[in-house]
């Protein structure tokens, strides 16, 4: 039985990954970028070879997070009631 | 010994003679003036839906109104010791000891008041940010100036006394002023009392204005 079993099993595992390597990005002679040409992927914008989150830009703002087609940033929450304080300082008394 | 000791009873029977002139009045006295500005505010929208204050220079009483134009109470007040109705440009940048006393007027005009702190901790409504012009609870941290006397005697020509803040009775601060314009924006109109009334409030009828 088992003996039966395993060249099926064998078979199913070897689809699978082969189904796994067919997502990757395939070959592109267009992309001016050999590496990515290649088929290799970036992830969250970064350079090639690099890891971790991209980082700001110059400025030190945070850009942005980019919203997919057709659909709509979500508008920041309602200015509480109560205004931001403005820096103490001295009165006329 | 007993001098300290009667200078410490006089303290106490005057803050509460303040506490008392400080208390709301049903029927305040309110000036011509005030009341029609009070009216303009509300039917002109000028006050945009907020609560607001009509600081009568004049008469030196302060009148904390809600948003419709309620009125909810009134109380005498101190203000800025010298006569005028424009701040020295600069003057919120400078210490208070290079102040001169001509320099000490309470701004008259339209501000959009804000609830605040002063270096000191305390809170406050700022009525002019810029110009360093508050309303706060009177101080009498110096005595020579008598503000507790001033804001007890019955009569308004000896209220001019501060820097150009708007100085209340305490207790009137935290039952009126406090929450009618020390929790949110609110709008504060200062009367003039050396030029035209419909130079500073725009929103008048031209009858009111005269």
């Amino acid at each position: 039985m088992i003996k039966r079993t395993a060249p099926l099993l064998a078979a199913l595992l070897l689809g699978t990954a082969g189904m796994a390597f067919a997502q990757g990005n395939p070959p592109n002679n267009a992309s001016p970028n050999p590496a990515t040409a290649a088929g290799q992927q970036t992830q969250q914008g970064t350079p090639m070879g690099t890891t971790g989150t991209p980082t700001a830009p110059a400025g030190g703002t945070m850009a942005a997070p980019s919203t997919g087609m057709g659909t709509t940033a979500t508008p920041p929450a309602a200015a509480p009631m109560q205004p931001a304080m403005r820096p103490a300082r001295a009165d006329r008394n | 010994m007993n001098q300290t000791y009667l200078r410490a009873c006089a303290a106490i029977v005057l803050s509460a003679c303040v506490q008392i002139a400080g208390a709301a009045t049903p029927a305040p006295a309110m000036s011509v003036e005030a009341s029609g500005v009070a009216r303009a505010a509300v039917t002109s929208g000028d006050n945009q839906r907020m609560p607001f204050a009509v600081v009568d220079k004049k008469n030196a009483r302060l009148h904390v109104f809600a948003a419709d134009g309620a009125l909810q109470a009134s109380s005498p007040i101190l203000l800025g010791l010298a006569r005028g109705d424009r701040s020295v440009p600069g003057i919120g940048e400078r210490a208070m000891a290079q102040i001169k006393p001509h320099e000490r007027t309470t701004p008259a005009g339209r501000f959009v008041s804000e609830p605040g702190r002063n270096l000191g901790g305390e809170d406050i409504v700022w009525v002019d940010y810029g110009a360093a012009v508050s309303m706060h609870r009177v101080r009498a941290t110096n005595a020579s100036e008598r503000r507790l006397q001033r804001l007890a005697s019955p009569t308004a020509s000896d209220n001019r006394i501060s820097f150009g803040c708007i100085n209340v009775p305490a207790t009137f601060y935290d039952t009126y002023v406090k929450p009618a314009l020390g929790q949110n924006h609110g709008v504060v109109y200062v009367l003039p009392e050396s030029t035209a009334l419909r130079e500073h409030f725009a929103f008048l009828p031209t009858q009111a204005a005269r």
